[in-house]
């Protein structure tokens, strides 16, 4: 492992000069709290927040995206043709990105970059960027980053692991792309080799800081059906109010809705953030709606990230831990005891009424 | 207001025992500190899960929106003013609820008090009207007063308006609040100072509609923002779309508004989004004489006519 | 409405109300210039209520 030190000067001297070779995003407090923003010069990524309000998916999958532009104009010869808008993304950087956030990019990279469809907007963006880590030396009473396939110090998803000790930096290169980013910093201090026993021990203190634990072992094992027609979903659906929160706050979450807007003679399709929280999202045109009831929507989004996405990847859950929908559902409700009641669900020991009468 | 808990429970289970409701709507322990969960109890153990503290924010009118059967429900002085507005609007017939009406000191602001502090908040503990907030290596009690959610600090209804039961003895009414003081303060800014302070308010918008969804009043089959035709407001993060959201949602609220700051508490973003709607329930006050909720037996001012109704604005 | 409409920072003389009979066509036509007249009147480069392509990204 070759450890780069950086002290507080480099460090500022280091990301004012990435910020001409890249675009540079960081965690800003703004109003109450942090959030990724591009940088201004001289501005500062925050070190020291504990992690951003809103994920930074963002930055990569934007919530409104024009895709295509079009002309109605019949004396044009390109009327009615949909054009794709220029699509070249400059190269962007992502400073402290949290390890849970880091991991949500591959899981969300399995649905917008198959070998069959490949998703162009978010492939160039994610592409062009090179996500920079900062490693969690303690860890949010939600969070629940080991239970979900990484850890505080997870390196999955990230080109480089900036550690923290004290008001020391190391940056760990993980990938050529993180390679290059140290050199466009001009950190260039090689660690003292000491240093690694004392990250090991910072590694270990921190995923002890990590209080919540999620079983997902038997997510994997159970039937389908029996997890759908489960009879807790009912009243763990009770206080939902069906608003697109947790979805919108998830880093992993990635449907989205395409809308044309025709403003006179011409027009853009672009497309927004959508929730399988909102009825509308599975509408269809007769009026039916095959997730009607709020329990339905419920259902589907714990569903697709702890049985169907785990059923057709094999690759773990479709959650990274962050704690997110849990700290900001309006209604408290606690995907960690969702995946508990699914992952002991044990659909024999259960008497429900259509067996019981 | 802890001291309620028992109270509740007992008259939950002897409503739910006689067979006077089949199921009770009250608040349970939520899993993350100032987050309580609002939950459905239809069984003594299920009652034994109810609590009532100063995290109740939330109005428990918006779950018996055209529900059937009869029901229990747990009510402060601003869930029992939509409850009325509800009947009114027949969203629900009254002889089917029993309204276990519970005298308020206030529900703590979970924005402001996550705001107070740089680390995280572990646990919010709660000993009449001192409130202590800790977390790691930190500790700090506080009078409840001062955490209150804003709406509260200027609630003039904190005792239940319509009930069957008490929780607890009634309380003081505030006296000699200023309802308006923020809306006056924008009230006095130029037309250009108002749009900009309403951009910014509203510039973290995401649109998850927590605020419509949480809204008891907010209950149309099909909100006017997912109508597709006609199309009303375009879908994206465009900030005239967002505004147009909040407007009429605002609008739609007129003359119905209760202030019970479930919007606000609702928001992921911490926005203010009763700006808006303070502005028209001021409006409410002083053109019609209206505070909604009050009574059963009065029509909100939108739904009637009187000739003397102020008409200064038609030229 | 208007109230609140100014409320939110949309200048007063933007937004009009008129009671006018089917057959006061003359009364229309007075109120429709004199709306016309102060609408423009209003700064003509405040087009931030006018929403064209959406502003995202």
């Amino acid at each position: 492992m070759k450890l780069i030190k950086i002290d507080q000067q480099s460090w500022n001297t280091g990301i004012e000069k990435a910020k001409s070779a890249y675009r540079v995003f960081g965690p800003v407090k703004e109003k109450n709290d942090h959030e990724f923003k591009l940088l201004e010069p001289n501005e500062m990524p925050d070190v020291h927040c504990q992690n951003t309000r809103l994920s930074p998916k963002s930055i990569i999958y934007p919530q409104s995206q024009i895709m295509f532009t079009y002309s109605l104009d019949e004396s044009k010869e390109d009327c009615r043709i949909m054009k794709e808008v220029e699509n070249v993304k400059s190269p962007m950087a992502i400073i402290g990105v949290r390890p849970c956030d880091a991991l949500a990019f591959p899981i969300v990279r399995k649905n917008f970059d198959t070998p069959e469809y490949q998703d162009t907007y978010w492939i160039k963006a994610y592409e062009a960027t090179t996500f920079v880590g900062l490693a969690c030396n303690n860890a949010c009473g939600t969070c629940f980053c080991t239970s979900a396939g990484t850890g505080p110090f997870g390196e999955e998803g990230l080109d480089v692991l900036i550690i923290a000790d004290g008001d020391d930096l190391y940056a760990k290169p993980i990938t050529p792309k993180g390679e290059s980013f140290i050199q466009t910093a001009g950190w260039t201090m090689k660690a003292e080799a000491s240093i690694e026993s004392r990250i090991e021990e910072l590694k270990t203190s921190a995923e002890s800081s990590v209080t919540s634990s999620v079983p997902t072992d038997q997510l994997k094992n159970k039937t389908t059906l029996e997890l759908y027609d489960a009879p807790f979903w009912e009243q763990e659906a009770f206080s939902c109010i069906n608003c697109g929160t947790c979805t919108y706050v998830c880093p992993t979450c990635w449907c989205f809705d395409v809308q044309d807007e025709t403003h006179g003679k011409s027009g853009i399709r672009m497309r927004n953030w959508d929730s399988c929280m909102f009825p509308l999202f599975t509408n269809h045109a007769s009026g039916h709606n095959p997730r009607n009831a709020k329990h339905e929507r419920l259902r589907q989004r714990f569903m697709h990230k702890l049985k169907y996405y785990v059923d057709k990847y094999d690759n773990g859950i479709q959650c990274v831990g962050c704690g997110r929908c849990i700290r900001l559902c309006p209604v408290n409700i606690d995907i960690r005891k969702i995946c508990d009641k699914m992952n002991n669900f044990d659909a024999d020991s259960c008497v429900c009424e259509a067996t019981s009468s | 207001m802890t001291e309620y808990t028992d109270k509740i429970k007992e008259i939950s289970k002897r409503v739910l025992a006689e067979g006077r409701v089949e199921m009770v709507i009250g608040f349970r322990k939520g899993s993350v500190p100032m987050m309580n969960q609002p939950h459905l109890a239809t069984s003594a153990e299920s009652v034994d899960e109810l609590v009532w503290d100063s995290n109740c924010g939330l109005n428990l009118a918006n779950y018996i929106t055209d529900k059937k059967g009869t029901i229990g429900i747990i009510a402060k002085g601003c869930d029992s003013r939509n409850i009325v507005t509800h009947v009114i609007e027949n969203k629900i017939k009254r002889d089917q609820l029993y309204i276990i009406g519970v005298p308020c000191t206030g529900m703590i602001d979970h924005h402001k008090i996550n705001a107070m502090f740089d680390s995280e908040i572990l646990t919010v503990e709660e000993s009449g009207d001192q409130i202590t907030i800790s977390g790691n290596g930190f500790s700090e009690t506080k009078d409840k007063q001062e955490l209150l959610q804003e709406n509260c600090t200027v609630c003039t209804h904190r005792n239940p308006v319509e009930y069957d039961e008490l929780a607890g003895n009634l309380v003081e009414e505030q006296k000699n609040v200023d309802q308006y003081a923020s809306v006056t303060k924008v009230e006095s800014l130029s037309a250009d100072e108002k749009w900009n302070y309403f951009e910014d308010l509203l510039s973290p918008c995401i649109r998850c509609y927590a605020c419509r969804n949480a809204c008891p009043l907010c209950y149309c089959p099909t909100c006017f923002v997912d109508e597709s035709r006609p199309q009303w407001v375009g879908k994206s993060q465009d900030p005239t779309d967002v505004k147009t959201f909040h407007l009429l949602r605002a609008y739609h609220c007129a003359g119905r508004c209760t202030d019970c700051g479930a919007c606000e508490r609702a928001c992921p973003m911490g926005i203010k989004i009763r700006e808006f709607t303070k502005k028209l329930n001021k409006d409410c006050q002083e053109l019609y004489g209206w505070e909604a909720g009050l009574s059963l037996d009065e029509r909100p001012p939108l739904d009637t006519f009187k000739t003397d109704d102020p008409d200064e604005f038609i030229k | 409405m208007k109230n609140f409409l100014e409320h939110t920072g949309i200048e007063p003389g933007r937004l009009h109300f008129s009671w006018i009979s089917s057959a006061e066509s003359t009364k229309f036509v007075d109120v429709v210039t004199k709306i016309t007249d102060e609408v423009k009147m209003l700064d003509p480069a405040n087009k931030k209520y006018v929403k064209t392509e959406p502003k995202v990204d």
